[in-house]
C-alpha cells in the first residue's frame, strides 16, 4: 500500500472515530459525583470493536486498508486514554469521596474495556 | 469540525509514532502506544489547566481549542482500545504478567504525566 494512501485511510478513520466520540459525549450523560460515564462508553465500544475488527482482520474477512482506516483509525479516534487520564486526575484531586470514585472508574473502565476486547474478538473469530 | 480535523492528525500522529518505534524496538512490550498515552496525558494535563478548560462542560461548543486540540488531536492521538487489545493480545500469547504490568504502568504513567502536566501548567499562570 502507497504510503499516502495510508496516511488518508489513517486520517478519515481518525476524523470519523474522534466525531462519533464527540457525539458520544453528547448524548451520555456524566454520572452523579462526576463518574466520567461518557468516556468510559466510547471507550468500552471501541474496545468491543477493535476486538472484532482485528479478528476479522486476521481472518482475512477485512482487508489491510479497511483494518488500517477501521481498527487503527476510527477506533482509535473514538477511544481516548488522555481524556481518561485526565479526567481520573481531576476527580482524584477535588476530594477523597471523588478519589474514590477515580479508583472505582479505573477499575472499571479496565476491566470492562479488556472483557470487551475478548468478546469483540471472539464474535470477530466466527466463521460467518 | 474542528473534532474531526484534529481527531484524523491525531491518529495519523499516533500512527506514525507507533511505525517508528516498532521499527526500532523489537521487544514484547507494546512500548508505542505506552509512550503515545504517557504523552498525550502530559499534553492533555498541561493544556486544560494552562487555558482553565472548563472540564465538565467541555463539548459542544464552538471553542476551537477545545474541539481542534483536546477533543480531536489529544483524543485521537491517545488510544484506550489500542491498549486494551494489547493485552488481550499478549494475554494471548502467554504473556498475562506482561500484560497486567502493561496496563498498570500506563494507567500509572498517564495519571503521573496528567498530573505532572497540570502541575507545570499552573507553574505558568
Amino acid at each position: 500500500m502507497k504510503l499516502r494512501y495510508a496516511v488518508l485511510l489513517v486520517f478519515i478513520g481518525g476524523a470519523v472515530g474522534a466525531i462519533a466520540r464527540e457525539i458520544l459525549m453528547l448524548l451520555v450523560p456524566t454520572f452523579a459525583h462526576g463518574f466520567p460515564l461518557d468516556i468510559l462508553v466510547a471507550n468500552v465500544v471501541a474496545s468491543l470493536l477493535i476486538g472484532f475488527s482485528t479478528a476479522r482482520h486476521n481472518r482475512k474477512i477485512i482487508n489491510d486498508g479497511w483494518h488500517l482506516m477501521v481498527t487503527t483509525g476510527i477506533m482509535g479516534g473514538l477511544s481516548t486514554f488522555s481524556s481518561f487520564a485526565y479526567a481520573t486526575s481531576v476527580l482524584m484531586k477535588a476530594s477523597l469521596s471523588s478519589a474514590l470514585v477515580a479508583a472505582a472508574y479505573v477499575l472499571i473502565s479496565l476491566t470492562m474495556g479488556y472483557i470487551a476486547v475478548i468478546i469483540g474478538m471472539k464474535i470477530g473469530g466466527r466463521s460467518r | 469540525m474542528w473534532v474531526g480535523l484534529g481527531g484524523g492528525l491525531g491518529s495519523v500522529l499516533r500512527w506514525w509514532i507507533g511505525r517508528m518505534v516498532g521499527e526500532r524496538y523489537k521487544g514484547h512490550f507494546p512500548l508505542g502506544t505506552f509512550l503515545i498515552n504517557v504523552s498525550g496525558s502530559l499534553v492533555i494535563g498541561y493544556l486544560s489547566v494552562l487555558f482553565n478548560v472548563d472540564w465538565d462542560n467541555r463539548h459542544g461548543h464552538g471553542m476551537v481549542l477545545n474541539a481542534l486540540v483536546i477533543t480531536g488531536v489529544l483524543g485521537g492521538y491517545t488510544t484506550f482500545s489500542s491498549m486494551q487489545l494489547d493485552a488481550a493480545q499478549l494475554a494471548a500469547k502467554h504473556h498475562a504478567p506482561l500484560a497486567a504490568l502493561y496496563l498498570l504502568l500506563s494507567v500509572a504513567g498517564g495519571l503521573l504525566a496528567a498530573l505532572a502536566g497540570a502541575a507545570l501548567a499552573a507553574t505558568q499562570r
